[in-house]
């Protein structure tokens, strides 16, 4: 995809650091409306944690991160998500007690009050929300089932719902793809193809190379912290220095 | 024999609101309060000194209690919940451990160790409540109000955001909760309705000493919300009901001293909420229910 | 001159309240589990040391040895038979707290029925106060106390760090799940840290009763100073513990210069206030933030 796509969310030469080891060293990154990016790289190449740092969980050392042109660096996290990022889980983390319908119905409900604001009206527009969120992903006819209960596919979707039902527009995926079978993968993809066509970003850490190659327009290759290489999925994925590190035979 | 009865009703009600309120942050929201019963003290006393130095009735005495109670519970809530579970333990036994301290040595509030007597009867729109069953019908009233508020709230956004974040912090946070705020809310909201019953009771005892606010108190309430029931709105009832019937029922056993009463409930309810931990966590109201009810 | 002796007799409970403390935190440290019945342990020990060294005219040694064995069983039979069955169910903070909480009540009222609700201690010859400058007067049990405190913890640290197990119990304490990697079986670690734990509360409780004396409410009390004592000292840092157990019983015991007794104890929760305020990861712990 070529073209003016504007940029949502942008880090600046972000760096974190645990003990002496840096986590995240120094990434630079765009990522642009109606682009899914993915990033690659062998354990521990800071993944996860730059996905701390752009949701405002982890502070990082040095470095800025820009959501919509304004930097949030620093900023709490539920500050940030209510910007419109989001983010989802490897071990989904969805509320287990509670049913299908109020898993959704909890993530638009952000005032820290009593009650929330805008009355009836708003309480009805809400429910519209969660409702359509749970019609994209096919949970509508399970609404007041318990959230454990649920089939572990139905419970990816379940964690898809609430990032549908937040409206974010940057949505941040830890291994979304991991332990579906192919039709529910069919059907995951055509929702965030949908996502992507409405302007949000996607970025997507996965680790199954068939899948980062079916659904990524760019491919961001993370180790150790650092943005080794970016680009097209096809360069990046034929390059043999990458693979070599990929799978650990050589350090970078 | 009915006053009997009546005095155990009224006495019954006011532990209920404790522990329904005390479900409140401790069942639905995941909030370890040992300080419960600083609370139920508060409310006591700042009724008693309204109605005494001010000549306030019941509904102003009420509302200062309120007041203050919530206000004791920011100063408790707002450190104690930027970080982790433990620390609020140990900060509310703190609370509580210095609550008993000040309730006995600030004379001029408290009455000291030796308490105030001769409060006068709570006044409601210059009608005076002097009898027990006059109290009990109060008691009741202000049981049902403060179910109807809990309930509202559990069934609402608010509850949602509590299960949110007792089911899973994290996640609630990533997605806009703010949790701190939250909790410290329902904190207050708890602290401030456990203040209610302390006013009822400063009223209806017509006296109030630190004996009543002790940590003892503070783990009764905790028992009975344990064995109760969680983040139900039966179970505290049913708690409050089985562990203050307790000693009644047991004086019938033959063969107890009266003197160990005291000692075989407390062991009793102790073993109980060791058993129920193991076998069921969710307390003695959710042994009839089904699985796969979502709370 | 009081200050001195003021000081003196805060070392003396600053030493009970470290070896309580670090024995919490052990526990806490390695299995992540809030056991407050640690409490109970104490009241235990306490008891048992008085009543066989009182009633049944034993050896103190052998007193000491019936404490540490009851102790010691009491601590691995909560880890087998309530702490483990939890865990395996569900194992949430709630429930593991309230089964804790659920025991140390059952425990003091139990020992209160059996062994009476009154205030016992132990004399012995140690527990005499002798002049030793004018107006300081000194029992040889503080200075019993703060030597077996030392002795103790060194005993403790080199187990910690020169054995197997003890290298595998702060391996255990850093990340649970890589043990499993390396062969060791987490519960058996989890018993060794309870026996271990438990045990430390047997000379602070001996101790206490040959000083201040006990009643069945003093394992709740020594529960609240530990748990105190290791946030005050750091979550996750054994010295933090034994240093926060330091402090505390030195602020308690200097805090009677100036204050009332009443007050003496809330001096201490003061100071737990203060560093949850201001420094929640204690002097030395690392900061585990918010969840």
């Amino acid at each position: 995809m070529t073209g003016a796509h504007e940029v949502l969310l942008e880090t600046e030469r972000l760096s974190v650091s645990f003990g002496g080891l840096r986590a995240v060293d120094d990434v630079s990154l765009a990522l642009r409306a109606g682009i899914v990016t993915t990033l690659v790289g062998p354990n521990g190449a800071g993944k996860t944690t730059l996905f701390n740092l752009i949701t405002g969980h982890l502070a990082p050392h040095a470095g800025s991160v820009r959501w919509l042109g304004r930097r949030i660096t620093g900023q709490p996290h539920w500050r940030i998500a209510r910007a419109g990022i989001g983010r989802t889980f490897q071990d989904l983390k969805l509320f287990d007690h509670m049913s299908v319908l109020d898993n959704v119905l909890a993530v638009t409900e952000r005032d820290a009050w009593l009650w929330q604001r805008g009355g009836a009206a708003g309480a009805a527009q809400r429910l519209a929300r969660a409702e359509a969120a749970l019609q994209a992903v096919g949970l509508a006819d399970r609404r007041h089932a318990r959230a454990l209960d649920l089939a572990y596919a139905q419970r990816k979707f379940l964690s898809v719902a609430r990032l549908l039902a937040s409206g974010a527009r940057l949505w941040l995926l830890d291994e979304p793809a991991s332990g579906l079978d192919p039709r529910s993968y069919e059907r995951f993809l055509a929702l965030l193809r949908e996502q992507v066509a409405r302007g949000c970003t996607i970025c997507i850490i996965e680790h199954n190379l068939d899948i980062v190659v079916g659904i990524s327009d760019r491919i961001v290759f993370l180790d150790q912290g650092r943005v080794l290489a970016e680009g097209d999925p096809k360069s990046i994925l034929s390059d043999p220095n990458l693979a070599a590190i990929y799978f650990g035979e050589r350090a970078a | 024999m009915l006053a009997y009865l009546t005095n155990l009703a009224v006495l019954i009600g006011i532990n209920a609101i404790l522990a329904v309120t005390l479900n409140f942050v401790l069942g639905y929201a995941g909030i370890f309060s040992m300080a419960h019963a600083v609370f139920f003290g508060v409310g006591a006393y700042t009724a008693t000194w309204v109605a005494i130095k001010l000549g306030g009735g019941l509904l102003l005495a009420t509302g200062a209690g309120m007041a203050v109670a919530a206000l004791i519970s920011l100063a408790l809530a707002l450190p104690a919940l930027r970080v982790r579970g433990e620390y609020f333990v140990a900060a509310s036994l703190g609370l509580q451990m210095l609550a008993i301290t000040v309730f006995s040595e600030w004379k001029a509030f408290t009455g000291g160790i030796g308490g105030i007597t001769n409060i006068p009867p709570a006044s409601l729109f210059g009608f005076q409540l002097t009898t027990p069953a006059q109290y009990l019908v109060l008691t009741l009233a202000c049981l049902a109000a403060v179910i109807a508020i809990v309930r509202a709230l559990v069934r609402g956004s608010f509850g949602r955001s509590l299960k949110a974040i007792r089911d899973n912090e994290t996640a609630a946070s990533t997605y806009g909760k703010n949790v701190a705020v939250i909790k410290t809310i329902a904190v207050a909201v708890s602290s401030s309705l456990a203040a209610v019953a302390g006013a009822l009771y400063a009223f209806y005892m017509s006296f109030v000493n630190v004996e009543s606010f002790v940590l003892d108190t503070s783990v009764l309430l905790i028992a009975m919300v344990v064995i109760g029931g969680v983040a139900t709105l039966t179970g505290p009832i049913i708690g409050t009901l089985l562990i203050l019937l307790l000693p009644a029922a047991l004086s019938y056993l033959p063969g107890l001293p009266s003197t160990e009463i005291g000692s075989i409930q407390q062991i009793v309810y102790g073993a109980a909420m060791v058993l129920l931990m193991i076998f069921r966590p969710g307390g003695v109201w959710s042994l009839r229910r089904r699985e796969g009810d979502p709370r | 001159m009081l200050l001195l002796q003021l000081l003196i007799n805060g070392l003396q409970l600053g030493a009970i309240y470290a070896l309580t403390a670090v024995g919490f935190a052990l526990i806490f440290g390695s299995t992540r589990i809030f056991h407050v019945a640690h409490g109970a342990a104490f009241t235990l020990a306490a008891y048992l040391f008085w009543w066989s060294f009182t009633k049944l005219h034993w050896h103190w040694l052998a007193a000491l040895v019936l404490a540490a064995a009851v102790v010691i069983a009491f601590g691995v039979a909560m880890e087998r038979w309530i702490y483990r069955p939890i865990q395996r169910h569900e194992g949430a903070f709630f429930t593991v707290f309230i089964a804790a909480f659920g025991m140390q009540i059952v425990v003091q009222n139990a020992v209160g029925t059996v062994f009476g609700r009154g205030f016992e201690t132990v004399t012995v010859a140690l527990s005499r106060a002798v002049p030793v400058a004018t107006g300081l007067y000194v029992a040889p049990v503080a200075a019993v106390a703060i030597g077996t405190a030392i002795v103790c913890f060194i005993a403790l640290a080199w187990f910690l760090t020169r054995t197997h197990i003890g290298t595998a119990l702060r391996a255990l304490s850093d990340n649970p799940d890589l043990v499993r990697v390396f062969g060791l079986d987490p519960a058996r670690l989890a018993q060794v840290a309870f026996a271990l734990g438990s045990a430390l509360v047997v000379p602070g409780a001996a101790l206490t009763a040959a000083t201040q004396g006990i009643n069945p409410n003093i394992g709740a009390h020594i529960m609240l100073i530990s748990l105190a004592a290791t946030i005050v000292g750091g979550i996750g840092s054994l010295t933090g513990a034994a240093c926060g157990g330091l402090l505390l019983g030195l602020a308690e015991s200097l805090a009677l210069w100036k204050l009332d007794a009443q007050w003496s104890e809330g001096v201490t929760f003061v100071i737990l206030f203060v560093f949850i305020i201001f420094r929640p990861a204690g002097f030395l712990g690392r900061p585990l933030g918010a969840k």
